[in-house]
């Protein structure tokens, strides 16, 4: 085995230490290369065309021929009539859909990790995992389908109560909370495996020596299962807070209607229709950057705070 | 002393928590499949009495013109190939490639830090959805099969699960001792690290699967022949849009001549969407049931080490 030298001379100039590099490590290079090549043409290529959120980008001129224009486009959108509405619905989306759907796994990992029989514990793992493989398409259709206002359960469950259809759908109320009761059913199963893996993990002896200073099922879930479910909890958090003015495109754009624009239209989406549908490339890009810097300072913030705070933080 | 099993009593308190579980679990489970189970049952029903509402519990008029609109819709079985096509050979190429860097990434070599950073980097800036579709434009990708088969070929969040759990579950005491032996990485990641990664692969193959098989958008942006779209693309505008598109249409033309015709044809285009959901779903849904229990200690283990 070669002990590594001390004297710079010794390791040679920088050709030949990657020379030496490659002849012992060339397998390993190989096995990155795949991997190395995808991640550049589909992450590293496109982060040399965000350039032309500060040019006034042209198709026929190409990325690198058309014209500075400096912050323009930036500041075009900070001072558009319609940024706070997009700001605001992109935001708040994000943020009700993290207070709401955020406590639930956690919630139903705990009273599931209560039942003692494993064969009803498996039982109901296995169904509530399986809305999870449903496609966004198909929860968007089954919205349609059962909301519609002439054809769909529900409304035909209002109307036989006495009350008139809604035509969910359209109406902006409604938008959100659609949205996120449908995040919650389609996901809320499966993103409890993190925590029941994390709750299998107690050493049982705890639970013993519980039971033996009598405590009840309660002061176990508090005193026990609480703790430990903590610091992965608010490393779930931070996540997520990085990621407050994301927008899950895929999603709002199969709900969005013409009616309900007043909160469906989230940054996203408006940048899909204006960027691809409307050309506008540059001024969208522009927008990309803006948010993806936003949500970046976000995470370092929040990464920050939680350590300073509690010692836990992603890193 | 041996020890005896001894029933321990349970608190009052205990009881009552474990039957107020039980009913939240019950209630729970049904609203979960309480809409699947309408999807089922609104398909094999009879249109009229699905548009009515009268399908609750059981079928109602038991009737298989949503299939038969279904499985005469070209376009849609089309798509329905394209999809199996794309996902497995998307799928294929993703875990291979991930699971070649993820090997690499457990060792130690010059440049490995770069490399990490290279990785990560991408985690927290990407260029966004535009600069993607100029840039892949620019390449000659678009509307091409290549390119359904290789975008987003590594997710570098999968990545790092299947670094971690290679270097957690491979000890490295078969790595000295198959250098002993004088192998070289090629030859321990085939013969050694791959066999041992069952798990893994598993996971991997249900985390790139499923987001491929679900994944309509790439094609709504990159795809303009229609005779490549993917399954969700085709089933988008099917079920979630409100006006009629050329996909929607497909129900109707055999009947575009007469009023009677478009009126029958607007009945079964209302059961054939919950027939699209169960054809386009169910496949996927049972291949989970069965694959279950290969995969989800791999995602428990993965999600706790990623």
């Amino acid at each position: 085995m070669q002990t590594k030298t001390v004297t710079a001379a010794k390791r040679g100039t920088w050709v030949q230490r990657f020379g030496r590099a490659f002849k012992n490590d060339w397998q390993i290079y190989l096995l990155l290369l795949p991997a190395m090549v995808m991640v550049f043409i589909f992450c590293y290529l496109p982060l040399y065309g965000i350039q032309i959120a500060f040019k006034d980008y042209k198709a026929v001129l190409g990325i690198t021929g058309s014209p500075w224009v400096g912050l323009k486009n930036f500041t075009d959108f900070f001072s558009a009539y319609y940024f706070k509405r997009l700001l605001a619905n992109t935001f708040l989306l994000n943020l009700y859909n993290l207070l709401w759907s955020f406590p639930v796994p956690i919630l139903l990992a705990i009273l599931l990790n209560q039942f003692e029989r494993e064969r009803f514990k498996k039982f109901t793992q296995t169904i509530i995992y399986v809305p999870h493989f449903i496609s966004t398409v198909v929860m968007a259709g089954m919205l349609y389908l059962f909301l519609s206002p002439t054809n769909g359960m529900v409304n035909h469950l209002i109307t036989a109560l006495g009350g008139e259809s809604i035509y969910f759908m359209v109406e902006p109320g409604w938008f959100r909370t659609l949205f996120i009761a449908t995040d919650i059913w389609q996901h809320a199963g499966w993103n409890t495996i993190l925590y029941i893996a994390t709750l299998t993990g107690i050493d049982p002896g705890l639970y013993e020596a519980a039971t033996i200073d009598g405590a009840s099922k309660l002061q176990k879930i508090l005193h026990i299962e609480i703790p430990h479910l903590l610091p992965i909890a608010v490393m779930m958090l931070i996540l997520n807070c990085g990621s407050l003015l994301a927008s899950n495109t895929d999603k709002a754009l199969l709900m969005q209607t013409s009616g309900n624009m007043a909160t469906s239209d989230i940054i996203g989406v408006y940048v899909y229709t204006m960027g691809l549908g409307k050309a506008q490339f540059s001024y969208t890009t522009a927008i990309g950057l803006s948010i993806n810097v936003i949500n970046f300072a976000t995470i370092m913030l929040v990464n920050w705070i939680s350590r300073k705070l509690s010692n836990t933080s992603l890193f | 002393m041996p020890t005896t099993k001894r029933k321990v009593q349970k608190s009052m308190g205990d009881k009552v928590f474990d039957i107020c579980n039980m009913i939240f679990w019950i209630i729970f489970l049904i609203i979960i499949i309480y809409p699947l189970w309408l999807i089922i049952i609104a398909s094999v029903s009879d249109p009229d009495a699905v548009i009515a509402g009268e399908v609750l519990l059981w079928p109602k008029d038991f009737s298989m013109m949503g299939y038969e609109a279904v499985f005469e819709h070209q376009e849609l079985l089309r798509s329905y190939l394209n999809s199996i096509f794309y996902t497995l050979a998307g799928t294929a190429l993703s875990v291979v490639v991930t699971l070649m860097a993820a090997y690499s990434l457990t060792r130690k070599f010059s440049g490995k830090a770069f490399v990490n950073m290279y990785f990560v980097f991408t985690m927290f800036f990407t260029g966004g959805l535009i600069p993607q579709f100029l840039m892949n434009r620019s390449l000659g990708l678009y509307d091409t099969v290549l390119l359904m088969i290789i975008i987003n070929c590594v997710s570098v969040w999968n990545l790092m699960v299947a670094r971690t759990y290679i270097s957690t579950n491979i000890p490295d005491d078969l790595y000295e001792a198959a250098m002993i032996d004088g192998a070289d990485h090629i030859t321990y990641f085939v013969k050694v690290v791959l066999p041992l990664s069952g798990m893994i692969v598993a996971v991997l193959c249900v985390y790139y699967g499923v987001s491929r098989w679900n994944d309509y958008f790439t094609a709504l942006v990159y795809i303009r022949d229609r005779a490549k779209l993917p399954l969700q693309t085709v089933l988008r505008e099917i079920l979630a849009t409100l006006t009629t598109s050329t996909s929607s249409d497909s129900f109707f033309s055999a009947y575009a001549d007469n009023i009677q015709g478009m009126t029958e044809a607007i009945r079964k285009a209302e059961v054939a969407k919950y027939c699209c959901i169960v054809v386009s779903t169910g496949p996927a849904v049972l291949l989970y049931v069965f694959m279950q229990k290969y995969f989800v200690k791999g995602v428990m283990i993965g999600s706790l080490k990623g």
